[in-house]
């Protein structure tokens, strides 16, 4: 029971950032108590103050964790839990109780300490300037648009960057494996993705006969990859070069 | 240009009218163009939910295509009985659905006649009662939100989960099938339920095909410029009930607990108090709203940081938009201690449909809407000291129980066999 109490404190610790210094839970804590002290009206501490503080009990409660593991399946999700405190209604509920008639003073200190114990969303390498309205990269674009066929599906190998694209913008694209190879926690294994990414220098020809298995029509390579012997020695054309990506077309399955 | 008409249609218009349907039954004085729409979306994510399930359980092929035949056909009557609603209040000389304060006139306003020159007005009058400092305040937020509305469309927020939810829109739209091919590779699949009962995407996935708009398209670039002021809009109403009624009822009560004529300096003050609370902490209630959602990056676990980079998922719907306006809907039927208040059915309405919309976005949503009302229904059943609000909160969880049910008995069926 210690023990799951610990992982629940370490689930809150990531939850509110405080190992990237972000404290803005402190300063939900902090109205949080304020309005134990302050609120006079009963409903609204039933909403504001005993059902949050209720909710984090539940929260780092051992037997609730393993109630809620158990029934959803899942112990990844429980931080969603947190989301049940809905800090930031409570938080600026709180100040604006506390400031009373010197709102504007609270509001500027309150935006100031926002800004400063918090993570600027937008600040984040996952968030870069749009290609287009699809929100994908163009060169995933582009070679869908070089590869798919006019009627029906064709498979398609493409390097682990791209894996997660194609199939957002066309699902006449198949792939022989997906995202879920990508994820080192969910520990699959996968002949062809072993074979693509995990060896240092590609072994062609096993390569190439792993790839006529699905059957891959495409195989795309970055134009950096190492590969063994070229794949044009193994029944593959250069089809197309799309910026840093190679597109290799097998004879042998297109025929 | 059909497309944006199409858009409009499928966003604004269907869900406006569908709003009308609770609005109709609470009073008039609480009538507000934000409840319509706001309800509407939450009546149409229900009626979505409803008609998509059963055609994910039990239809194999074209699963989608029959979903969608029927939600259009059912949303379209749905908005249409709103309508409808409308016209017997204007028939009947009763307060119009919308404004709810005027009668004749506002049903006229209702049906469209003068709805954007009415809105545009009333906004105008509020900005001229308005302080300095409220209209700063006011301009300030709005400058936040087209702040994140323009980081929404011109940069692209990366995450691995839109391999799975947008390409399931996009199946759905492009194959019409819905949970039965696997997202990642394009290979057949038996049912996920976990995934298979969230029809968030499918819904994408409808107003995509109904638009004609590629479901990618739509997921990035269109829904952030829904569900983020929709997100607000929740936080907007939440904020009305929070510094408007409770408030108001409050001076009222203590200009009538003072002697005639003799208000002591005590009693005077706390109203003064009362009256800048009720009138000017809006704006900033929203503005600090806004700086939590751009700020509340302090990991990538939080629902704020869902809110803005993942707007298009169900989950981050369930977390900025559903779980919140269940807080809405608590400040709304109990928000204010004095004189016992009788919400009225159209609320209760509303309340089993954010419920529903729950289940739409995530099935551990459901889970996290149920522990939420559970909770706050037993503090308020030991603050009230009434414990029908446990059974009245409990009616509400119908809804989720009935998915939780499905979620078990799809779930586990294997092991029956």
């Amino acid at each position: 029971m210690w023990g799951i109490f610990l992982e629940s404190v370490v689930i809150f610790k990531n939850y509110m950032g405080f190992h990237e210094n972000g404290y803005l839970a402190f300063l939900y804590l902090l109205m949080l108590l304020y309005l134990w002290l302050a609120e006079k009206d009963k409903r609204r501490r039933a909403v504001f103050v005993y059902a949050p503080t209720l909710l984090l009990l539940m929260f780092f409660c051992p037997l609730f964790r393993k109630l809620f593991v158990k029934l959803l399946e899942d112990s990844e999700t429980y931080y969603r839990l947190l989301w049940l405190l809905q800090m930031s209604i409570v938080t600026a509920y709180g100040v604006l109780s506390l400031c009373g008639r010197f709102r504007r003073v609270g509001l500027v200190v309150m935006g100031a300490l926002i800004v400063l114990c918090g993570g600027y969303v937008y600040d984040s390498e996952h968030i870069t300037k749009a290609e287009n309205a699809y929100h994908l990269p163009q060169d995933a674009i582009d070679i869908v648009d070089m590869v798919e066929p006019q009627e029906g599906r064709i498979t398609v190998l493409v390097p682990a960057d791209l894996i997660y694209y194609v199939r957002q913008y066309s699902t006449n694209i198949e792939l022989p494996y997906g995202r879920e190879m990508l994820i080192a926690r969910w520990d699959y294994h996968h002949a062809m993705y072993e074979a693509m990414e995990k060896a240092d220098v590609i072994e062609t020809e096993e390569f190439a006969r792993l790839a006529r298995e699905y059957p891959c029509a495409y195989i795309v390579l970055k134009t950096d990859r190492a590969v063994e012997e070229p794949l044009t020695d193994h029944g593959y054309i250069l089809y197309g070069q799309v910026g840093e990506y190679l597109v290799y077309q097998d004879t042998e399955t297109t025929g | 240009m059909l497309h944006i008409l199409s858009l409009l249609f499928w966003l604004v218009i269907v869900p406006g009218c569908m709003g009308f349907i609770p609005a109709n039954f609470i009073s008039a004085k609480k009538r507000h163009p934000g409840f319509v729409l706001l309800a509407g979306y939450f009546v149409m994510w229900a009626l979505f939910e409803v008609v998509a399930i059963p055609a994910v359980l039990f239809v194999k092929y074209n699963n989608f295509k029959a979903a969608s035949v029927c939600f259009t056909v059912l949303g379209i009557l749905c908005a249409g009985a709103g309508l409808w609603l409308v016209f017997r209040n204007w028939r009947m000389n009763r307060p119009g659905l919308m404004f709810g304060s005027s009668g004749w006139d506002d049903n006229i306003d209702d049906i469209g006649v003068n709805l954007v020159k009415r809105l545009l007005e009333r906004g105008v009058r509020h900005v001229v009662k308005m302080s300095w400092a409220e209209r700063i305040e006011w301009l300030l937020f709005f400058i936040l939100l087209v702040f994140q509305l323009y980081k929404a469309e011109a940069y692209a927020s990366f995450d691995g989960d839109d391999a799975y939810y947008v390409v399931e829109s996009l199946i759905a739209q492009q194959a019409d099938v819905m949970y039965r091919i696997l997202p990642y590779t394009g290979r057949p699949t038996d049912l996920d339920i976990r995934h298979a009962l969230a029809v968030f995407p499918m819904w994408i996935a409808f107003v995509a095909k109904r638009s004609g708009i590629h479901a990618t398209i739509v997921s990035h670039s269109v829904m952030p410029l829904v569900l983020i002021p929709l997100g607000y809009l929740v936080y907007y109403e939440a904020g009305r009930v929070l510094f408007g009624i409770g408030v108001k009822r409050r001076i009222r009560r203590r200009r009538r607990g003072a002697p005639q004529g003799k208000m002591d300096r005590k009693t005077r003050e706390a109203i003064e108090a009362d009256s800048v609370f009720y009138k000017e902490n809006l704006p900033a209630f929203m503005v600090l709203m806004a700086l939590f959602q751009i700020f509340g990056n302090v990991s990538i676990y939080t629902n704020e940081t869902f809110f803005l980079t993942r707007t298009w998922q169900g989950k981050a719907v369930a977390g900025s938009l559903v779980i919140p306006a269940l807080f809405w809907m608590f400040l709304w039927i109990y928000g204010s201690a004095g004189k016992r208040r009788h919400p009225e059915a159209g609320m209760w309405l509303v309340f089993v449909c954010v419920n529903m919309s729950a289940g739409v976005c995530s099935s551990i949503a459901v889970f996290l809407a149920s522990i939420l009302i559970a909770v706050t229904a037993l503090c308020l059943a030991v603050v009230e000291r009434d414990y029908r609000v446990l059974l009245k909160m409990g009616a509400v969880c119908i809804p989720n129980v009935i998915y939780m049910a499905i979620y078990v008995i799809v779930g586990y069926s294997y092991l029956l066999r």
